[in-house]
């Protein structure tokens, strides 16, 4: 959507008809997934304002709070069947999971102004396959654009191995998609160089939970509404994970403690109603906090005893090696040799003697004072009336995405030891970011990956780095921007342009045989031919430097399916035509699939969404996403899986799915062996994390988190704000008001006009000596943005430290910089500024190194530093109807 | 630029309607700077191209006197209701120029005062420090009222109602409203 175009809100709103069509589906973005309702009924009538006349069955004007009302930003006309239709797609008020009542986000109660309507900015949707002939970017059929990427793929295959093929995808856009994906790149063509839209390689998020036995999703909204004490770490989650918030944690008075450096409306909230505490951490510095409250809690005996002795691993159930085969994954190793590996006595004795964990230095270090620090120890495990608080443990981006391993591994040691973990109202989670919609077929071509942790552990495939060392010979992105949610993006970007449309072999012709020849030369002189699926032109992947563009159909254009962040299973229900000829990735990929021979054995051979659902059921089998009795309930009563999922509604059902007494269970928690858990029956699929934790033993391991730690304190001490440049801390993430990249936010007027560019958030003290204020150009720059290079191969611990990879050459220093309009607050830390994480013509990721975690292979996203300079006044200084520079939080 | 008119579609309705022109609204979105006045297109209203012509725009409601410019007191909001006798707004003179402001500073603005994410009442939240309304007492959205009532951080699916505003000699009439008050399906529909 223009800059210039400006939005007039409606003041009329057509109602649906009695008779009116209604779909379930959930909200399209954020990891809650709220249910909606559509109404769909045919251009040319409406229902009338009494509750007679209209299918909320309500009297319209009322004055009735949180009911049926229609906002205008929940209105469209779409196209059904070919024949234009009025659609409403509203919170369902009837929910009574979720947002009950149909509490809802800014997000997904704009939903309506997503959906594909000429008249509106959704009018640049992609609509045609494209090739770029002479730069430009030419319709085409599918089946030239399939054959011509099949050819070069073909060629590439034969002559650089599947090493060179790659894709890059969204990990979440709903299983019929995903499982599509990972089927043609990790069966079919048997590449390891594949990596999800968030992260540099298919690694863990949130790795210490992984390794302590706690799945990061193993908790259920209505545990965050039981808890008595919630310690947020990196996060608050009524910025994007409204409705948990909102609808579990505001109502009661349980206390709240935000470890963030930016006070946002949660966090003011909180505190205004004498709930909250908010501790401005220094970045990257939780590990230590985590310690120090640890030893508080032990130094006064506040520790869980009784859950520790009955949960935590002893020593010899982790030394034991019992079950733990080869110790050739990486939360064996981890969790064996010494560094992280502990038990309670062995943890006790660590954290009393840590120098960080002592109370002054760690107030010192985290830059928390001391008294808060005691305050939340005591808030977190002191008895009151010799009764222990009831504490759950919430972890974001902010904790992970700073310091990846360490911060996790503390973090679940410090929720263990409260003896959270498994229990009603008593978790530990993650809050999750985007919603669960990742089936991988597997194929298991990980092991081709060549680099090594040291030892020559298995390590996950880091296709940034691939890319950048020209291994990549034919890229297939999907759905994600890649270049701006991922680090040192100003780099990433000179690569990847360099090695598409800077080549000088471009296509000139729409002749199969000639795009061939042209295409075999750009590959066999270095370059890579690149595909970009998307739904809007994807800047730059999509706009600039793919040489096939395909459109995709997405979110209520066809039946597709995911969880949320409790595991909860929904039919996402197709209610209009896709644009032109859009077409689902699962539908790109068997197209290409054919084209590429895969199909000769009778695979891909799927007629609707439903058959790719009901094939990737058995994928998920072992796992926590297991919906597989499901579709064998739905095929015994002569069922497609969809449609027995549909009928479930906005309810869904929480996976992994189980049969007792022959009908189907969801699962509210895991790890909780006070679950219903019955005899296991017909293809329920049983297994131990379910009733105990995730571990070989069903214990929950201790980790250690020595603040020294080489891997951790090189790369610290390197990627700090350097005072001599007048740098600051320039960290990222979400606003509310956004999703992910905007795409579809941009063309959504109400938020358009909320965010018309992307903003950064500074402190007014460094503010001022910059002579910056609200609403001025600031341009942020780091002129020693990080990028591991080569292919390093660790094989002693020290190999894969920052300072080792800087002797060894393997270190690149590059230049990051983007523009941002400033808002000048208080709700920020000093020395710290923040802007939108994912914003393509502004990317905040330019100013963030791109070296990963040793220990995990994940970017320390959270730490990029730069200096600020203002280089204008912004027009939003004096246009009085676009983009607020007023602070988040106002109480 | 070309201006347009839109026709008001009279649906159930009871009250003073007939035809409006969005000129008043496009000259408040233009910030008041501007002379000629803006086409909107069909923005604000998706398929209003396939769709039989609704009240897109502004209705017509009696212009109706609301208070003094003399009376109003830097950051101290009156309440009036206005276009009904249900529908109850606040009347502030900011102290800073705003969308749609009048008055000497154009600071002086009208909004409602139901939240536009689920009805929330915001009476009595008005933050002079920051010329917000809000937080509302249910889901915590704020509202800039220097920018026409744009949402600053929360869950309103649009901008709080703004009652279009004009001033002869001391007096400040309200003429019109900008938006879909909360409960309202069309702003002709008064409540019953």
């Amino acid at each position: 959507m223009s800059n210039n175009e400006r939005y007039i809100p409606a003041d009329r709103i057509p109602l649906p008809p009695k008779d009116a069509e209604v779909f379930t589906t959930a909200c399209d973005y954020c990891t809650i997934a709220c249910g909606y309702k559509v109404y769909r009924w045919p251009v040319g009538k409406e229902g009338g304002p009494a509750a007679s006349q209209n299918a909320f069955k309500a009297d319209f004007p009322h004055q009735n709070m949180m009911t049926a009302w229609v906002s205008p930003a929940q209105y469209n006309v779409v196209s059904h069947k070919g024949k234009p239709h009025n659609v409403i797609v509203v919170p369902d008020k009837d929910a009574t999971v979720v947002n009950v009542g149909g509490n809802h986000s800014i997000r997904g109660g704009t939903l309506g102004q997503k959906c594909y309507n000429a008249n509106s900015p959704t009018r640049e949707r992609l609509q045609q396959p494209m090739i770029r002939v002479n730069g430009k970017l030419t319709p085409v059929s599918w089946d030239l654009a399939t054959e011509a990427m099949a050819d070069i793929s073909k060629y590439v295959l034969a002559k650089y191995g599947e090493h060179s093929w790659a894709v890059k995808m969204y990990s979440y856009q709903y299983f019929e998609n995903t499982y599509a994906i990972t089927k043609l790149a990790m069966t079919s063509v048997g590449t390891p160089a594949v990596a999800p839209h968030d992260k540099c390689s298919g690694t863990n998020d949130a790795t210490g939970l992984d390794d302590a036995g706690i799945d990061s999703f193993s908790s259920c909204y209505e545990d965050w509404s039981l808890t008595e004490v919630a310690f947020l770490s990196g996060v608050d989650p009524y910025e994007t994970k409204t409705t948990l918030f909102t609808q579990w944690m505001m109502p009661g008075n349980s206390k709240l403690i935000f470890v963030t450096p930016h006070k946002t409306m949660g966090v003011a909230w909180a505190e205004a109603n004498n709930r909250g505490m908010w501790l401005p951490i220094n970045l990257g510095t939780d590990s230590v906090l985590h310690m120090a409250l640890a030893r508080i809690v032990i130094e006064n005996g506040w520790q869980d005893q009784e859950f520790i002795d009955k949960w935590i691993g002893k020593p010899w159930e982790i030394d034991a090696g019992y079950g733990r085969g080869t110790r050739n994954t990486g939360w064996q190793w981890r969790t064996t040799w010494g560094t992280w590996q502990s038990d309670w006595e062995d943890y006790k004795k660590f954290i009393l003697s840590q120098e960080e964990s002592k109370l002054d230095v760690a107030a010192q270090i985290t830059g928390i004072p001391a008294e808060k620090i005691r305050l939340a120890a005591e808030w977190l495990a002191k008895p009151v009336n010799g009764k222990r608080p009831k504490a759950s443990f919430m972890c974001e981006k902010g904790n992970y995405w700073s310091n990846n391993y360490m911060n996790t591994a503390s973090f679940a040691a410090l929720g263990l030891i409260c003896g959270s973990g498994n229990r009603p109202g008593q978790v530990i989670s993650r809050g999750g970011g985007h919603q669960r919609g990742w089936m991988g077929a597997g194929g298991g071509s990980g092991w081709l990956n060549p680099e090594k942790h040291p030892g020559r552990r298995k390590k996950s495939f880091n296709l940034d780095r691939w890319l950048m060392n020209g291994e990549i010979k034919f890229a297939w992105v999907f759905g994600t921007t890649w270049v701006a949610a991922m680090m040192a993006s100003d780099a990433l970007r000179e690569k990847m342009q360099a090695l598409t449309n800077g080549s000088p072999h471009q296509i000139s012709s729409l002749d199969r045989a000639a795009i061939f020849e042209t295409l075999k030369q750009r590959v066999d002189s270095g370059g890579i031919v690149m595909v970009d699926s998307d739904i809007y032109p994807c800047e730059p992947v999509g706009t600039d430097f793919a040489d096939f563009v395909l459109p995709a159909a997405t979110w209520g254009e066809d039946d597709l399916t995911r969880c949320n962040s409790e595991r909860r299973l929904r039919l996402y229900s197709k209610f209009y035509d896709a644009p032109g000829e859009a077409k689902p990735d699962w539908w790109a990929v068997m197209k290409f699939a054919d084209k590429m021979g895969f199909t000769v054995d009778g695979s891909y051979n799927w007629k609707s969404s439903n058959d790719v659902f009901e094939e990737a059921a058995r994928f998920g089998r072992g796992g926590v996403l297991n919906y597989e009795p499901l579709v064998k309930t739905a095929q015994k009563k002569g069922m497609k899986g969809h449609e027995l999922l549909r009928t479930l509604g906005t309810t869904g059902i929480q996976t992994p799915v189980r049969i007792i007494k022959g009908e189907m269970v969801g699962t509210k928690r895991l790890h909780d062996p006070t679950n219903e858990w019955g005899e296991a029956e017909d293809t329920t699929t049983q297994r131990r994390f379910l009733y105990a934790f995730n571990t070989h033993n069903g214990k929950a391991k201790l980790l250690k988190s020595p603040w020294k730690y080489a891997g951790w304190q090189q790369y610290f001490e390197a990627i700090k704000p350097r005072a001599e440049k007048n740098e600051i801390w320039v960290t990222n993430g979400r606003i509310n008001e956004t999703w992910q990249s905007a795409y579809d936010d941009r063309r959504k007027p109400h938020l358009h006009q909320r965010w018309p560019d992307n903003f950064i958030i500074i402190h007014p003290n460094d503010a001022k000596k910059r002579g910056i204020e609200s609403g001025d150009w600031v341009e942020i720059v780091n002129d020693a943005v990080y990028v591991q290079t080569g292919q390093p191969q660790g094989v002693l611990d020290a190999d894969l430290t920052f300072n080792q990879l800087m002797k060894d050459g393997h270190i690149k220093t590059t230049v990051g910089k983007f523009k941002a309009v400033a808002i000048v607050s208080d709700e920020i830390k000093e020395g710290v500024a923040k802007s939108n994480f994912n914003t393509p013509k502004s990317m905040a990721n330019a100013v963030v190194s791109a070296v990963p975690d040793p220990m995990t292979n994940n970017y320390r996203y959270k730490l990029g530093r730069g200096t600020l300079t203002k280089v204008g006044e912004s027009e939003y200084k004096t246009d009085l109807t676009r983009m607020s520079l007023k602070p988040r939080p106002i109480v | 630029m070309t201006e347009k008119i839109i026709p008001v579609h009279n649906h159930h309705h009871d009250h003073e309607g007939g035809h409006a022109c969005m000129s008043r609204r496009q000259f408040l979105l233009a910030g008041g700077a501007m002379v000629t006045l803006a086409a909107v297109g069909e923005l604000g209203l998706p398929g209003l191209a396939e769709a039989k012509p609704l009240h897109a725009l502004k209705a017509s409601y009696p212009k109706t006197k609301i208070g003094s410019l003399s009376a109003l007191k830097n950051g101290v909001p009156v309440e009036f209701a206005y276009p009904y006798p249900d529908v109850s707004n606040i009347l502030v003179k900011l102290g800073s120029r705003a969308g749609g402001g009048v008055g000497t500073e154009q600071d002086v603005v009208a909004f409602n005062q139901q939240c536009t994410h689920m009805g929330g009442p915001l009476q009595g939240t008005y933050k002079d420090q920051f010329q917000a309304l809000g937080p509302c007492p249910l889901h915590l959205t704020t509202f800039d009222l220097t920018r026409h009532g744009m949402v600053i951080s929360g869950h309103a699916t649009e901008s709080l109602p703004q009652i279009v505003l004009e001033v002869q000699g001391d007096d400040i009439y309200a003429v019109g409203v900008l938006g879909l008050v909360y409960g309202y399906s069309a702003m002709t529909n008064k409540r019953a």
